[in-house]
């Protein structure tokens, strides 16, 4: 997946300047920055999710994109947004695919509104919507802030097995801690991409 | 399966799970039909009348050597008024509180008049200034004209009988005066038995002129009585209640503030799940996403167009009324409902993309939605500019497509007419929606 000057404004307000990026098979990519520093927007930009001002964005593989805020209808269970999202990828088996993710995430499978879920529980689905299309690159933003220490092992676990089949992965994250899953770390701040230490952007 | 069903399917999926808003489908169409019901019986309800009798009629008055019965008269107004009886002070009192309509006063020496039979009584109508004040002024003409109906045949008896006097000669009784007619008859028996002058001769010419003449008169007064008389046969139409009008508006006010919620909500929502950013990496395009809100708004219209046509339609078959189509034409309506919700929801859906959110959304709409009704309630000649703008919107049109597809005789005409300016109105607010929806991941 590549990136080629993908900028984005809204109005006068420059969200994400001008910015190259280049994700390799094999690599965990690690996008870091205090709040507003354009990390979610270049995600969003690479997904496909929002359109950049200017700029393209060429991909090879298919893309999961993990949003920051869960993203499902809250009035439909987790099987039923499963099954939905599994349809709209084109995924042969809907019903298994949701299945085996309801498996996988070890998410309720009872018909309950997944608006109803616990915050864990939205995050988890929120990552096993994005893993319906069997996607090459994993694009994940902040995909551990509302989990327990076991789930996040849970996703850094599918995370490493992607890089390990020859996928990438890029996630954004404020938790330094989190760098040590990243083979290339790129900082950015006010919307650029700066030639800066992670412990200087965070003072 | 394409993009777009599924999304519509999943919005049905989720419009089903949402008891309230349901619930208020499910009643809107009940209570729109029970409204219409409340308004159409206050119409069709009788007013009430003050009846001031200050002449003490009897309930059986002979006129002319006629005798008429007053109370069927009398109960044949109450058939479309409430007539009660009251003193005159307490009629005013209820006038002036708006209790009654209106007072019908017959005054003192009414009677006396009536039966001399060449003076006219006069009835007293005082009528507030409420809406149905024209209503009753015209049920009490039509007792005037009723009762007048009734004298007449006495007035022309008792006229005739004067004739018939004059013509054979006899005892009379005018005004309380008796007198005794020669008659022309026995005039020109008289003059026969004269001598035979010039004179004589030519009055006999003139009593033969006369008793010709006059020999004319009884058909002469009746048709000048009644120079042109109604004949009146009672049919089965329908009350306004039931009329097209009532029924386009119904479905038409019903279609434009649900299809409208519906696509504005549901199209608002997807940016508060946060799924539009799912949906934009090329799982659905926004052209889908369009389509498929206005698919969910133009089949749940359909579906309460259909309840409230089933509605109509069994009360016009209890009620037994003739007129319209109920049920012939109801594939041509629903046709219309589905075109007008389309182009409806087209309009709700880019209130969605613009307003972003989906509580926004669902206030703008309802805020929009009764201008652009009222603007399609105002008529041509009353403010032209609002005619005008009503013409770009669906609601107008709507109606007209409603009425004609259960009404007109010939209704092609006017639904192709309706339905191109639908099919217009719903792609260019599509189009704009599409534009809009842009912004929604924004």
């Amino acid at each position: 997946m590549r990136a080629l000057r993908v900028a984005r404004r809204y109005g006068d307000v420059e969200a994400l300047a001008p910015t190259d990026l280049e994700l390799l098979s094999g690599e965990t990519v690690a996008l870091v920055g205090p709040n507003g520093a354009g990390k979610s927007t270049l995600l969003a930009i690479l997904a496909g999710a929002i359109e950049p001002s200017e700029g393209s964005v060429e991909t090879h593989a298919r893309v999961g994109w993990v949003p920051q805020r869960p993203a499902h209808y809250g009035r439909l269970s987790a099987r039923e947004n499963l099954e939905l999202f599994a349809q709209l990828e084109g995924v042969r088996g809907p019903a298994h695919a949701a299945a085996q993710m309801l498996e996988r995430f070890a998410l309720p499978t009872a018909a309950r509104p997944s608006a109803e879920l616990s915050v864990g529980n939205r995050q988890r689905l929120n990552v096993a919507i994005a893993l319906l299309g069997e996607p090459r690159v994993l694009l994940l933003d902040e995909p551990t802030a509302a989990l327990d220490p076991g789930q996040r092992r849970r996703v850094w676990e599918v995370a490493d097995a992607l890089r390990a089949e020859g996928g990438a992965v890029c996630f954004a994250t404020q938790n330094l801690e989190e760098i040590e899953h990243a083979g290339r770390v790129i900082v950015l701040q006010d919307g650029r991409v700066v030639s800066l230490a992670v412990e200087e952007v965070f003072g | 399966m394409t993009a777009a069903w599924l999304i519509l399917r999943k919005d049905l999926r989720v419009l089903l799970r949402s008891p309230l808003l349901l619930g208020a489908l499910v009643a809107y169409p009940v209570v729109i039909a029970i409204l219409v019901g409340l308004v159409a019986g206050y119409a069709s309800s009788k007013p009430r009348v003050a009846f001031v009798d200050e002449d003490n009629l009897p309930s059986v008055v002979s006129v002319a050597g006629h005798r008429f019965h007053l109370q069927t008269v009398i109960d044949d107004v109450a058939k479309q008024v409430t007539l009660v009886r009251l003193g005159p002070a307490e009629a005013a009192r209820e006038l002036a509180d708006g209790k009654v309509v209106a007072t019908i006063t017959v005054p003192p020496g009414f009677l006396g008049d009536l039966e001399t039979t060449v003076v006219s009584p006069h009835l007293v109508l005082k009528t507030g200034s409420g809406g149905l004040a024209p209503r009753v002024t015209q049920q009490m003409q039509a007792l005037v004209y009723q009762l007048n109906q009734q004298l007449q045949a006495g007035y022309i008896t008792a006229n005739l009988e004067f004739v018939q006097l004059l013509l054979h000669g006899g005892k009379g009784h005018f005004l309380g005066r008796n007198f005794d007619v020669l008659g022309l008859a026995r005039t020109q028996q008289e003059l026969a038995q004269m001598p035979s002058t010039e004179r004589v001769a030519a009055i006999e010419h003139f009593v033969q002129q006369a008793r010709v003449g006059l020999a004319q008169t009884g058909s002469a007064l009746r048709a000048t009585a009644n120079p042109i008389s109604l004949t009146q046969a009672k049919s089965h139409g329908r009350t306004w209640l039931l009329s097209a009008q009532v029924q386009s508006y119904g479905i038409a006010v019903t279609v434009t503030f649900l299809a409208l919620l519906l696509a504005a909500g549901a199209t608002a929502a997807e940016r508060d799940e946060g799924t539009i950013g799912r949906l934009r990496r090329g799982l659905v395009s926004l052209g889908e996403l369009v389509s498929a809100k206005v698919a969910l708004a133009a089949l749940v219209g359909v579906v309460l167009g259909l309840a409230i046509v089933v509605v109509f339609g069994i009360v016009v078959e209890v009620g037994g009324v003739t007129g319209g189509e109920p049920w012939a034409r109801l594939p041509l309506l629903l046709a219309g409902v589905l075109l007008a919700a389309a182009a409806v929801g087209a309009a709700g859906a880019l209130l969605g993309a613009l307003a972003r959110e989906a509580r926004t959304a669902s206030l703008v709409a309802v805020l929009v939605v009764l201008p652009v009704v009222f603007l399609g309630l105002v008529p041509r000649g009353a403010f032209a500019a609002a005619y005008w703008i009503s013409l770009f919107l669906p609601f107008a049109h709507a109606v007209r497509l409603f009425g004609a597809a259960l009404y007109d005789s010939s209704p092609w005409h006017t639904v192709a007419i309706e339905a191109v300016w639908l099919l217009g109105i719903g792609a260019v607010f599509w189009v704009l929606a599409r534009l809009g929806a842009r912004t929604l991941s924004a």
